[in-house]
């Protein structure tokens, strides 16, 4: 069903291959007959093993022949002594899904038959596997079938991790372009070289010559993309935590605001609200029901009043607790807003490599300003290194990639959407604003991060470009009383939340239908503009 | 060594249309010859054969072209009374592969009653291993697929609380790459349509959080090549059921725009025989069942009206999943 290409044959040669296959197929069907019948009447002796092999050399797919001979052979083991005899059915085996192997490397049936006579036989040769896997890999070293079984064979005979390791290195070097080698080090990176001490997923000087060896790679073909996402992988494999990043506290609810979707469990062991200094009890229900979420209900029966004092005690990755004082931002409304950031925590000398691998790509990117992979990586140095200083150049390069990389302009809008909700974030975090509005140079059609706007009472987010695909999100929006959705594409109310509004802008969304409105009109009792 | 990407370039006579009649009447006439050459070679996958032509035909309003009747007695005799499972046809063993596309076909006809559900359910809590991952059948192989046709047939019987859900995904989970993908088992590399399975599997247990959704996606979109075509890795020639993988995959991640739909409409198209009808695997090649399945719900998922909404996660039409009251999880963005 793959890679079979339609080619027009004569009339006479088309009739010359019917008659061929007619033949085969009748020789098919006779030894599947008889497979049957044997089958049928448990004669599970040599000649089944003769036929089931005969058909699956041409036909390594019809996975109950397997079975069958799998069915056999333990017979067989069952009744014989003789290691040796036993031995030579069981190559004679690894022999046949050779054989199926060459016709169709890619059956899983054939890789799944050698895993398991290696695994019945009581004298497997694992190195002679492992050599199999060098050979099989020269020939097709992307054959995904071929590096799993080479894992599999691995976790057999259990080779130092380090040769693996240098394994990869020697193919890589062979060619770059080896989408399959970069991902099998990624896995052996993390675990031959964790950071112990500073709790980063790779020790310093690792993720330094791994950087300069992506670097190395991607130089050499940037069209080639296999390095750019090991790459990738490296810029993002930092440290990261779980943060509540704001809360908020009325008469009438309560919200608690996560960095990351954490669950019941989790909230309720690390997250206490003290009231005048005394522990509020009471229970954690997920806003949008689901049993991880980013933003939790706190229900309880304490009375909320003017001027007490609230705070909250988060209990912090690494097991210390951290205070979060909440402020009376209006009357009986109070806001607890957690330092935020979104900098990732590089050391400092992996700082100043990415700081030298900027440069390159700079100068690379004055000698070819269009290619895609050399601006995207810039791009990330530059956030990565410092998002706030480049903010201005990074957003201009996405801009560009859009046009450069025009299939997926989809992608660089939502990153440019990311990063310009990140900056504003930090600064709002700085303010008592209880208003949320973006105004960016371009609009956005993704809402990343709302659940760090759950305070808010008030949400503008006119003239964007968001479709009725993103209502679900807005349940985060747990406090909101105005929401202007007014120059949007909504093309349908479906969907649409269930909020405590007060008012609903929806002005200026053409594609939304007028009955529709105003049945949705008629279901809430808020004042909804259109 | 000088690099080239691989991709095919598309021809100015190519379909540009969508040859509904013709896929109709290619799928109706699919396997009416028993003695057909390709028909009987692969008996092995019959079962999943009629789930994909049945679906395509579902989408495109022809399904009462199928034998509805000899379809439906034919899953009866393939259920295996002892284990409860069904297998791919009759005198083949019962598989998970297979019992899921029979569940799937029941679903569709709104026969689930015809075979023994408790059966069904039983033979899959049997293939549930300690950490959560699911053997295909008795012999062993493990493979992240097993786990998503284990999922999606539960769920399809109402019965997603038989098997441990958290220990399932987990297995899912400690399938992850660096890049934010999967692959067949825990360290293996990812692969769009593995991808499919594990995403699909956390959109039924309704984990969609658990992803690392923008690493994900964009190594997704990242998939489509200059002729519109999506591959199923980094450095591969496109293939039409990669539409499938990566855009249901996109789907269920709420970032399908983040691939150029015009140009991948028009890889699909290109894909269609105008002759035999059907769609192959890439422009000029052979067609089957198979793409032609997902070249129809490919189209369905980049908002062709002329084929029924296909529902991202299970690969069947809308208006099923809806009658039996199931709501995978789609991510908020
Ligand atoms: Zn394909």
């Amino acid at each position: 069903m793959h890679g079979r290409v339609k080619v027009r044959t004569s009339e006479e040669e088309k009739a010359r291959k019917e008659k061929e296959r007619n033949e085969k197929l009748k020789i098919f069907k006779h030894a599947m007959q008889k497979i049957q019948i044997k089958r049928k009447e448990c004669t599970l002796d040599k000649e089944l093993l003769e036929l089931t092999g005969n058909v699956l050399s041409s036909n390594p797919d019809i996975y109950t022949l397997w079975n069958i001979r799998r069915d056999i052979l333990q017979l067989f083991k069952k009744s014989n002594d003789n290691i040796e005899e036993m031995s030579q059915v069981y190559n004679a085996e690894l022999h046949l899904t050779e054989y199926c192997l060459k016709i169709n490397p890619k059956s899983y049936c054939a890789w799944h038959q050698r895993e398991w006579v290696l695994l019945t036989r009581d004298d497997p040769d694992w190195q002679k596997e492992l050599e199999l896997c060098n050979t099989y890999l020269k020939l097709d070293e992307r054959n995904f079938h071929t590096w799993d079984y080479r894992r599999f064979v691995v976790s057999q005979c259990k080779p130092s991790l380090k040769d693996e390791f240098d394994y990869t290195t020697e193919k890589l070097m062979d060619n770059f372009s080896n989408y399959s080698a970069w991902h099998y080090r990624s896995k052996m990176l993390v675990e031959l070289y964790p950071d112990r001490k500073g709790g980063r997923p790779i020790e310093d000087s690792h993720h330094k010559h791994e950087l300069k060896m992506v670097q190395n790679a991607a130089f050499t073909d940037p069209d080639d993309t296999s390095a750019w996402f090991y790459q990738r992988w490296l810029l993002g494999a930092v440290k990261t935590t779980i943060d509540l990043v704001n809360y908020t506290v009325t008469p009438t609810k309560n919200t608690f605001a996560f960095s990351k979707h954490v669950d019941k469990n989790y909230v309720s062991a690390k997250t206490k609200l003290l009231i005048n200094n005394c522990v509020v009890n009471g229970e954690w229900v997920s806003c949008t029901g689901n049993c991880y979420d980013v933003l939790w209900i706190f229900q309880h029966s304490t009375p909320i009043t003017k001027k007490i004092n609230i705070k909250v005690e988060y209990e912090i990755d690494n097991g210390q607790k951290q205070i979060i004082q909440g402020v009376e931002c209006k009357e009986m409304f109070y806001i607890g807003k957690n330092q935020i950031k979104f900098e990732r925590n590089y050391s400092e000398a992996v700082i100043e490599e990415l700081k030298d691998q900027l440069e390159s790509c700079r100068q690379l990117l004055n000698l070819e300003p269009d290619s895609k992979w050399t601006m995207l990586t810039t791009t990330i140095f530059l956030h990565c290194i410092d998002a706030k200083a480049y903010h201005t150049e990074a957003i201009q390069n996405l801009q560009k990639l859009k046009v450069i990389d025009k299939l997926r302009a989809g992608y660089y809008d939502d990153l440019i959407a990311k990063w310009c909700i990140e900056k504003q974030l930090c600064s709002d975090y700085e303010n008592a604003d209880l208003a949320l509005k973006f105004s960016f140079p371009s609009p956005v059609s993704s809402l990343p991060y709302l659940q760090y706007y759950s305070y808010c009472d008030s949400v503008d987010l006119s003239n964007q470009q968001l479709t009725s695909n993103i209502f679900p999100s807005l349940i985060v929006l747990q406090h909101c009383k105005k929401l202007s959705l007014e120059n949007n594409n909504l093309t349908t109310m479906k969907n649409f939340p269930d909020l405590d509004l007060v008012e609903l802008n929806l002005l200026g969304n053409e594609k939304l239908d007028r009955n529709e409105i105003e049945l949705f009109t008629k279901k809430y009792n808020f004042n909804i503009i259109y | 060594m000088s690099f080239t990407t691989k991709d095919v370039v598309l021809k100015e006579d190519r379909p540009k249309t969508l040859l509904l009649q013709k896929h109709s009447d290619y799928l109706a006439s699919y396997g009416l010859n028993k003695d057909d050459y390709e028909y009987c070679m692969t008996e092995y996958l019959r079962m999943s054969g009629i789930y994909w032509s049945l679906t395509a035909m579902e989408l495109m309003g022809q399904s009462s072209r199928m034998p509805k009747e000899d379809i439906i007695e034919f899953i009866t005799q393939c259920q295996d009374s002892e284990s409860g499972g069904i297998s791919a046809s009759i005198g083949h063993d019962p598989h998970i592969l297979y019992t899921l596309s029979a569940v799937q076909v029941l679903a569709m006809y709104d026969r689930l009653d015809a075979v023994d559900i408790e059966g069904i359910v039983r033979y899959i809590v049997s293939l549930q291993q300690e950490d959560g991952s699911f053997y295909g059948d008795k012999w062993g192989e493990i493979d992240t697929r097993f786990s998503f046709c284990a999922v999606m047939c539960l769920s399809l019987l109402q019965r997603l609380d038989a098997i441990d859900i958290n220990k399932t995904v987990e297995f899912v989970l400690s399938c992850m790459n660096f890049d934010g993908g999967f692959g067949s088992k825990p360290g293996s590399e990812s692969h769009a349509g593995l991808i499919y399975c594990c995403v699909g599997t956390l959109s039924i247990c309704k984990r969609m959080d658990a992803l690392h959704a923008d690493e994900l996606a964009w190594w997704l979109c990242e998939r489509q090549l200059p002729s519109g075509g999506l591959n199923g890795r980094p450095e591969k020639l496109p293939d039409l059921c990669y539409s499938w993988w990566v855009m249901s995959s996109l789907s269920m991640l709420n970032r399908i725009h983040w691939v150029d739909k015009k140009s991948l409409e028009e890889f699909i198209l290109a894909c269609q025989d105008n002759e035999t009808g059907g769609f192959s695997d890439r422009p000029g090649d052979i067609t089957d069942p198979f793409h032609t399945l997902f070249g129809l719900a490919g189209l369905s998922l980049l908002g062709n009206t002329s084929i029924k909404p296909v529902n991202p996660t299970y690969c069947m039409p809308q208006e099923t999943i809806d009658r039996l009251k199931l709501k995978p999880q789609i991510l908020q963005i």
